[in-house]
């Protein structure tokens, strides 16, 4: 993989506040790649500073290998989406769209043919003369995107473009952008806090909490096996349980809950018997099964609540001392549905658990 | 790149080179003056004695520090009574059902631009010794209090500068919520009680700063006492007889007396500035407070008190343009018409007319330019030196009209920059004077635009320049044609600084209508403040009307 940009262990302090720490990140040429956090976790402010509006405390950032922390925020050739749009509302929409190009001294012609397909792309070409005010939320957006695709830039950023939208316009949106990004073929930085977004976007995902890195990988990888609690929690539902470590063969440990319950995990590296963990598994990955009250083997526990919403039905399963677990399943027609109050086991694969460090006190 | 190159870079790009720019030219106009003044006024040059010299004298002299005691006096009751009419009159008019209501406010804003020493002679035509109403009533046998010396001073004052506070304390209201109100009406605080409790105390802002523009353009004003004051001197008076004395003039006094006068404005700037923070409370309206229901009869008084305040300030510059067009013996208009006025001021307006067009075109010009790139630079790159150019615009508002005079004066006088009597240094006097204007005009605009508008333009491969010239200033443009509206309106009438640094050649209209009037000569005069008025007033007619701006952008 060629590298488009690599940023390399960029940190940026204000005053009090580090908002990015320690960053590193190596972006392939014509990656889709996504920094996903939640508020104030330093995506924007990461983003502002491959951008050059910001400079970095510590730490280089390089496009195709060359360090480029030096060069002003105009002559870097990056593409930016701004969250709320910054149209230039005193032009129009071609105007808009060439104004990067104008800027970059392009003659005439090329600036006509340029723009002109662009507006094709982006299917305003009928509204080209329309000033930013005339446009709905979903057709500024698109020219911002044109705006910033246009100049062909090395990378392109977008910080929560779809944010202001609302979500019928922000579904659809989503795969339209991504599919330019397909047919363009650029490289491009995807800043957002909805992990939905995120998981269906992007070809990788950074997942970003106080300004530090805590996971880069596949939408699937980051979903399937989360390195850290934190992914796992801010990345999909999980239940996460207080567990100690009693049996440990092989790759595979058995913990025992709290609650007096025990689970199976496949695939375990670096912990040691006694060790407190986290046991951390997804609500989908857990079956009901009918028990007797004296089978106390497994994770046993009472089914206290059954929400249904639509498509999929979730149980809330007590399994004792105040502990609370969430099951999901799919709902199919004429498939038995689990009594309330019924004693039930929670089956769950031991490949589908994963154990983490201990919640902290 | 080397890091040194980058360094060089930073320095030299546009935003440092213009604020660089920026510094030098407001440290060359108003630093620069105001130090040396402060350094003329401790230097012996005229007489061989200490540093302190000139101030021991100022003091020592009943002649010297009577002119200080005086403009206290007038100031301060000026400043009283203008709280006093204004307050009420700005509450009834936002609150209460009041006949008219759009119309008061635009007579108040006439009275506001009308130049303040048109006024005075106005007032002397109709109250002076031979005045049109001192003779009728005088054949009643009615006295009326003499419009010379302090007490007219104070009314004409008070009458002129009333709509500072009118105009603050109404848009202070604006910014009260109706349920602050309703909160306290309904804890059972009476009308009364509520406002002098609650409404009252939220105003406290909008109050000082009314009281502090008033102060100050009191304080520091030099036309009305000229021709109002007679015996009773006040300091920017002493100042002028010393400056423009018939015997050459005494610079070094004049500029300890305009340390004297700067100290003075710039504490009470100083003092509003704490007593605001001190009080200021952030409210922003959601609903800001209605009009309130009243019975008949307290309309009716509320009506009556508005209309008689707002009446006879006016009266003035009615009076203008009825006598501008009577015939005129001297001082003395007769009841006849004629167009004998205007017929005379044809031969002779042509110069001062184009003088006051073109020096205010081109200061407002300057302004408009300097102003928004100032704006941008205190909005757009905090820092120090942007805290600093702020603090100087502030300060330049502290500084009177007169005093920049000398001290441009004192500053300029000898080559190779010897600019006094020049046009020139009319034009950088007006800027200077005038540049707050638009700097805060394109301040208020700026930090209500979100940068992400002009990093979209740099992001996309315009530099810092381009950016400016082809985001910025399109976005601000209906906040720089305000203020260069504002700017124009406010420089057309400047008459303290244009009295030190003119020469025969540089004379304005407002000089002209100043000399016609020491001189005598009322209908000529009268018919040359008409034109004034007309200029002043109708930039502000497009600002209202076309841009749909409120009067209180005006302060
Ligand atoms: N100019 C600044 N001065 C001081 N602190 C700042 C500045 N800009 C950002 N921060 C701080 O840095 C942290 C990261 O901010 P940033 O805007 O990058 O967050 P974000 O991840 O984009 O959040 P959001 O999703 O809300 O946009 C925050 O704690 C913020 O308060
Ligand atoms: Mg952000």
């Amino acid at each position: 993989m060629t590298t488009a940009v690599s940023i390399n262990k960029v940190t940026k302090r204000f005053d009090a506040t580090t908002a990015v720490d320690d960053v590193t990140i190596d972006i392939a040429r014509g990656e889709f790649f996504t920094l996903l956090g939640s508020s104030g976790c330093g995506k924007t402010t990461l983003l502002r500073i491959i951008a050059g509006f910001l400079r970095q405390t510590s730490g280089t950032i390089r496009f195709d290998d060359k360090p480029i922390d030096d060069v002003p925020a105009h002559r870097r050739n990056t593409g930016m989406v701004f969250q709320n749009y910054a149209i230039f509302p005193h032009l129009s929409v071609f105007d808009n769209i060439a104004y990067g190009l104008r800027a970059r001294g392009c003659a005439r012609a090329e600036i006509d043919t340029r723009v002109g397909q662009m507006l094709e792309l982006i299917q305003l070409a009928a509204l080209k003369n329309r000033r930013p005010r005339e446009l709905s939320g979903g057709q500024q957006q698109r020219v911002v995107l044109a705006r910033a695709m246009v100049i062909q830039p090395d990378v392109l950023l977008m910080d929560e473009p779809l944010s202001n939208l609302d979500t019928a316009m922000r579904v659809h949106l989503r795969a339209e952008i991504r599919a330019l990004q397909r047919q363009v073929g650029i490289t491009t930085i995807y800043v957002t806090h909805d992990q939905e977004e995120a998981l269906l976007m992007s070809d990788r995902v950074a997942v970003m909490s106080h300004g530090r890195v805590k996971q880069i990988a596949t939408p699937l990888e980051i979903y399937n096996t989360p390195e850290t609690r934190f992914v796992a929690g801010f990345v999909g539902e999980c239940n996460m349980l207080p567990g100690k470590v009693v049996e440990l063969a092989d790759q595979t440990a058995t913990v025992a809950l709290g609650e007096g319950g025990r689970l199976a995990v496949q695939g375990v590296s670096g912990v040691v018997q006694g060790q407190a963990r986290t046991v951390a598994f997804r609500p989908q990955d857990a079956e009901l099964q009918p028990v007797p009250d004296d089978d106390t083997r497994g994770l046993c526990g009472r089914l206290v609540d059954i929400q249904f919403l639509g498509g999929t039905v979730r149980f809330v399963v007590d399994i004792g001392a105040g502990a609370i677990v969430h099951v999901a399943a799919q709902r199919r027609t004429g498939a038995a549905i689990p009594v309330l109050g019924g004693r039930y086991r929670l089956d769950i694969p031991p490949h589908a658990v994963r154990l983490f460090e201990p919640a902290p006190a | 790149m080397t890091g040194a190159m980058v360094a060089a870079r930073r320095l030299l790009g546009f935003w440092p080179a213009v604020t660089a720019a920026m510094l030098i030219v407001t440290a060359a106009l108003l630093l620069l003056p105001v130090v040396n003044i402060v350094g003329l006024s401790f230097s012996g040059e005229e007489d061989t004695a200490g540093v302190l010299r000139n101030y021991q004298m100022f003091f020592s002299e009943p002649y010297y520090y009577r002119t200080l005691i005086n403009s206290f006096i007038v100031s301060i009751s000026a400043t009283v009574l203008a709280l006093l009419v204004g307050v009420p009159a700005a509450y009834f008019t936002s609150r209460f059902h009041i006949w008219m209501r759009s119309l008061i406010r635009a007579a108040v804003v006439l009275i506001f631009v009308s130049p303040p020493f048109i006024g005075s002679y106005s007032w002397i035509i109709l109250l002076g010794r031979n005045g049109l109403v001192t003779t009728t009533l005088a054949d009643y046998g009615i006295s009326l209090p003499s419009i010379y010396g302090a007490q007219g001073i104070i009314f004409v004052f008070t009458l002129h500068y009333f709509p500072f506070v009118f105009l603050l304390v109404s848009s202070g209201l604006k910014s009260i919520d109706q349920s602050i109100e309703d909160a306290a009406r309904n804890l059972g605080s009476s009308e009364f009680a509520t406002f002098r409790k609650v409404i009252a105390p939220l105003l406290a802002p909008s109050i000082s700063t009314g009281a502090l523009l008033v102060f100050i353009a009191c304080f520091t004003d030099l036309g009305t006492p000229i021709i109002l004051g007679e015996r009773f001197r006040v300091l920017p008076v002493l100042i002028y007889g010393e400056f423009v004395n018939d015997f050459g003039g005494r610079p070094v006094l004049a500029s300890t007396l305009s340390v004297l006068l700067l100290l003075i404005t710039t504490a009470a700037l100083l003092l509003q500035r704490w007593y605001a923070s001190r009080n200021a409370f952030g409210t922003a309206a959601v609903r800001p407070l209605t009009l309130q229901e009243q019975p008949f009869k307290k309309r009716l008084l509320a009506a009556l008190f508005v209309y008689t305040l707002v009446g006879v300030a006016l009266l003035p510059l009615v009076n203008i343009i009825v006598s501008s067009f009577l015939k005129a013996n001297g001082p003395v208009l007769l009841a006849e018409f004629t167009l004998d006025n205007y017929q005379r001021i044809l031969g002779t307006i042509g110069r001062p007319l184009w003088n006051t067009i073109f020096f205010t075109t081109t200061a407002t010009l300057l302004c408009a330019v300097f102003g928004t790139m100032i704006g941008y630079i205190i909005v757009r790159r905090p820092g120090r030196i942007s805290s600093f150019l702020d603090t100087i615009i502030m300060f330049s508002f502290a500084v009177p009209g007169i005093v920049l005079g000398v001290g441009l004066v004192v500053t300029y006088h000898h080559p190779p920059f010897a600019m006094t009597g020049t046009a020139l240094i009319l034009i950088l006097a007006y800027f200077i004077r005038r540049l707050p204007f638009s700097v805060r005009s394109s301040v208020g605009m700026l930090q209500q635009l979100s940068r992400d508008t002009e990093e979209a333009s740099v992001n996309l491969g315009a530099g810092p320049a381009m950016t400016f010239i082809k985001i910025t200033v399109p976005l601000l443009s209906v906040a720089i044609l305000s203020g260069v509206l504002l700017t124009w309106s406010n420089t057309i009438r400047e008459l303290s600084a244009t009295l030190i640094l003119q020469s025969g050649r540089t004379v304005t209209v407002s000089l002209e209508i100043f000399n016609e009037v020491v001189n005598g000569n009322f209908g000529v005069a009268s018919a040359l403040g008409t034109v004034l008025i007309l200029l002043t007033f109708l930039p502000l007619s497009v600002l209202f009307t076309a841009m749909g701006k409120r009067e209180d952008a005006l302060v």
